[in-house]
């Protein structure tokens, strides 16, 4: 029977930092946290990555469990064929979100068991108390996930917290709106606090969400700082690694832990950037990871890309946030911690906005493009396309032609697999399409 | 001056292409690739020789290109097929700036610059859009894959196919053929369903003139005419369009050397071994 399937113990992967090489164990013990705490009877809210309202859950001592990071590590441990195969034998159609799949078909098997399905990853994600959607846009599982989710826990309730921004044009000033937005969010941030005081019997400790609010507005600004050490040649870190780097920054905002982990990297960035250490010895191609998330059991495919002489100093995935310094708004100057907390989530997507509209046919997320690939001197693109992930990733291909279009041609290469699902993956033409890759920058570089 | 030798091997899917070249010949063995003959790429190699009249010493450097081009324990270097293609279509059509190779496990776009490749796309994913789709199908219609091109001229009223997928196109063929459908009408819409799937991936390339054509696909007359409908101008097609990546193969295999003699270094060869690959070495 294919549930009773177990995958293969793999060969744990290189990083290039100490900081990086630390997070398994974290994200190992935030698991096991959330499991403590469900023996403990406290009480424990699913919920999504870039949820804004970090601040507001851990003021009032909820604990989060994260959903997708939860998903990621069955993909990452190879296991997560066995939970998409249960959804799927739910009528969950194959084609939606495979970390909702994932999520899906484990939740349902721990409910019919009644415990843990065998043998579940680093224990596996417990029942929670509430469900906390976060629509924003972009992503419909953040809305339906729990909707489906309470089909096999009827008794959790949801509650759907709507996170819209202000769409970009040409021709139309968001700044008018910005305001509209933050007063619907701010609506939406109250209405989330008042839900949690009923469903948890937890109150909002105003004073400790102030104080909250100052450590996110700072830990974003840390990052940013840091991530720009980055931009040294040799470059200290890659996209491999920031792909373990972005569970402080997805999983643990709101703590001290985020903070001091940042803290840590960025000198040990310093630290190798003074000894002109890089990720690899000889590097000779610089490559921007320009979309897409990643597939969670290929993370060695950057190590192969290391190997050819290709590095990945940044990229725009994860990277959901930037410096509070650079808004053109004062966020100090809002006291009220909810407005404060809007303006910040309004802010984030509207930075690339102004930048955009200063060059002609320019879009926010090709602007973004285009100002990493001169900050971090950027030779190709590398972007993926996770069949199962319609809502990050329609469009790629578009602003992969527009950068083209509107900037200059460079070398790029469209992977194609999944988040998690690892039956879309080939591992003998991803690489043979890296090789091909490589050889393209290599004749880019000869002219 | 004594000859200096080149030989290019391409192990693609369906067959294996070896060519050796000097300044001024080019002897050619085209083979089946199949699931027993992927590790005998020796024996095409053999065949090459005994064509050629030379002995597997005296030829100066072998790259191997293809899918199976890491099995390949007689080559000096693996060369991508991306690269191989482009340096064989910038050889033999100069003009060319847009590549389209249709091979029988996959098909690619390849865009040049001064016979080097600038950009690329590839289908791997999907057997519709490569010559696979036309080998399935051709069984399900019980004609000769080499025939469906000619075939395929004589329509009068093409259908459109509307599977995207290789295995239900099989099927919708025969139902259409059960419905009395003239072959040559399903066999232009075949042609004609593939020819958008290829052009859809290659347009991503910004396609400029001139496009070549490579690989089986490119033998197919029928493809062809469908292509060059597309693209709205006629493509150009090399003399052996199977043979462009073994050519493009060995011209590498010569460039490395001439490079390596004009810096005055000594050339990097491997242990080579005219045997069979095995998984076991």
């Amino acid at each position: 029977m294919t549930e009773e399937k177990k995958p293969e113990e793999r060969k744990k992967r290189r990083t290039a930092t100490e900081a990086a090489a630390s997070i398994g164990p974290m994200v190992k013990a935030m698991i096991t946290d959330v499991q403590k705490a469900r023996e403990e009877g406290k009480p424990i809210a699913f919920t999504f990555i870039a949820c804004a309202y970090d601040e507001i859950i851990r003021a009032m001592d909820i604990v989060p469990s994260w959903v997708e990071n939860y998903a990621g590590i069955c993909g990452a441990k190879r296991d997560a064929q066995r939970f998409l195969e249960r959804a799927e034998s739910l009528n969950f159609s194959r084609s939606l979100c495979t970390y909702a799949l994932c999520g899906l078909g484990f939740d349902s098997w721990r409910e019919e068991l009644g415990e843990m399905p065998p043998d579940a990853p680093w224990g596996g994600q417990v029942k929670p108390t509430v469900m906390l959607g976060s629509g924003q846009i972009l992503c419909d599982p953040r809305n339906k996930w729990f909707q489906a989710a309470q089909h096999y826990m009827p008794d959790v309730p949801v509650y759907d917290v709507s996170l819209p921004y202000p769409a970009y044009a040409d021709d139309y000033d968001f700044h008018e709106t910005e305001g509209y937005y933050v007063k619907h969010i701010v609506e939406q941030l109250r209405g989330l606090i008042d839900f949690l005081e009923e469903q948890t019997g937890h109150k909002m400790d105003w004073a400790r969400l102030e104080e909250l609010v100052d450590l996110v507005d700072r830990t974003y600004d840390l990052i940013v700082d840091t991530y720009d050490l980055r931009r040294a040649i040799p470059t200290p870190m890659g996209t491999g690694d920031a792909m373990n780097t972005m569970v402080p920054i997805q999983f643990m905002m709101a703590t001290q832990q985020a903070y001091d982990f940042f803290t840590n990297l960025n000198a040990e960035l310093k630290d190798k950037i003074a000894r002109k250490e890089g990720v690899i010895e000889d590097e000779k191609y610089r490559l921007i990871w320009g979309g897409g998330l990643p597939s969670w059991f290929a993370l060695g495919d950057f190590n192969y890309f290391n190997s050819k002489g290709a590095v990945f100093p940044v990229e725009t995935t994860y990277r959901t946030l930037e410096s509070t310094r650079d808004f053109d708004i004062d966020l100090k100057k809002i006291k009220d911690p909810l407005e404060h907390i809007a303006w910040r989530w309004v802010k984030t997507w509207t930075y690339w906005y102004d930048k955009a509209r200063k060059r002609p046919g320019s879009h926010p997320d090709v602007e973004r493009l285009i100002q990493y690939i001169e900050d971090f001197k950027i030779d190709g693109i590398v972007m993926h396309e996770a069949f199962s992930c319609r809502s990050w990733h329609v469009g790629l291909i578009w602003q992969l032609n527009h950068l083209k279009k509107i900037y200059r041609d460079m070398p790029s290469l469209i992977l194609e697999s999944d988040i998690i699902d690892i039956s879309s993956y080939n591992e003998a033409d991803t690489r043979a399409r890296i090789d091909a890759f490589i050889d393209t920058l290599e004749a880019v570089k000869d002219r | 001056m004594k000859s200096q030798y080149f030989a290019g091997v391409d192990i693609g899917s369906t067959m294996t292409k070896v060519v050796i070249m000097d300044q001024t010949t080019l002897t050619p063995v085209i083979g089946p690739t199949g699931p027993e003959h992927r590790k005998l790429a020796n024996r095409v190699m053999e065949e090459a020789l005994a064509k050629a009249k030379l002995s597997f010493d005296e030829i100066t450097y072998v790259v191997a290109t293809g899918y199976g081009r890491i099995n390949v324990p007689f080559a000096d270097k693996q060369i991508t097929e991306i690269s191989c293609h482009a340096r064989g279509v910038g050889h033999l059509l100069p003009d060319a700036r847009t590549v389209i190779d249709i091979g029988g496990q996959d098909s690619k776009g390849i865009k040049l610059k001064a016979g080097r490749v600038v950009d690329f796309v590839m289908n791997d994913k999907c057997a519709a859009g490569t010559g696979r789709f036309l080998e399935v199908t051709a069984e399900g219609l019980g004609v000769s894959l080499e025939d469906m091109g000619r075939l395929s001229l004589e329509a009068k009223n093409r259908v459109e196919i509307s599977n995207t997928c290789t295995v239900f196109a099989a099927q919708e063929v025969v139902a259409r053929l059960s419905e009395g459908v003239a072959l040559p009408d399903i066999i232009a819409g075949l042609h004609e369903a593939i020819a958008t799937r290829i052009y859809g991936m290659v347009r991503r390339l910004k396609i400029e003139r001139e496009v070549a054509l490579t690989g089986g696909g490119a033998k197919n007359i029928g493809l062809v005419k469908a292509l060059e409908a597309k693209l709205g101008f006629p493509a150009l097609l090399p003399p052996e369009p199977l043979l462009t990546g073994a050519i493009g193969a060995a011209l590498l295999g010569r460039d490395i050397v001439q490079e390596a003699a004009e810096k005055g270094e000594t050339l990097v060869r491997s242990e080579r071994r005219l045997t069979e690959a095995s998984i076991f070495t």
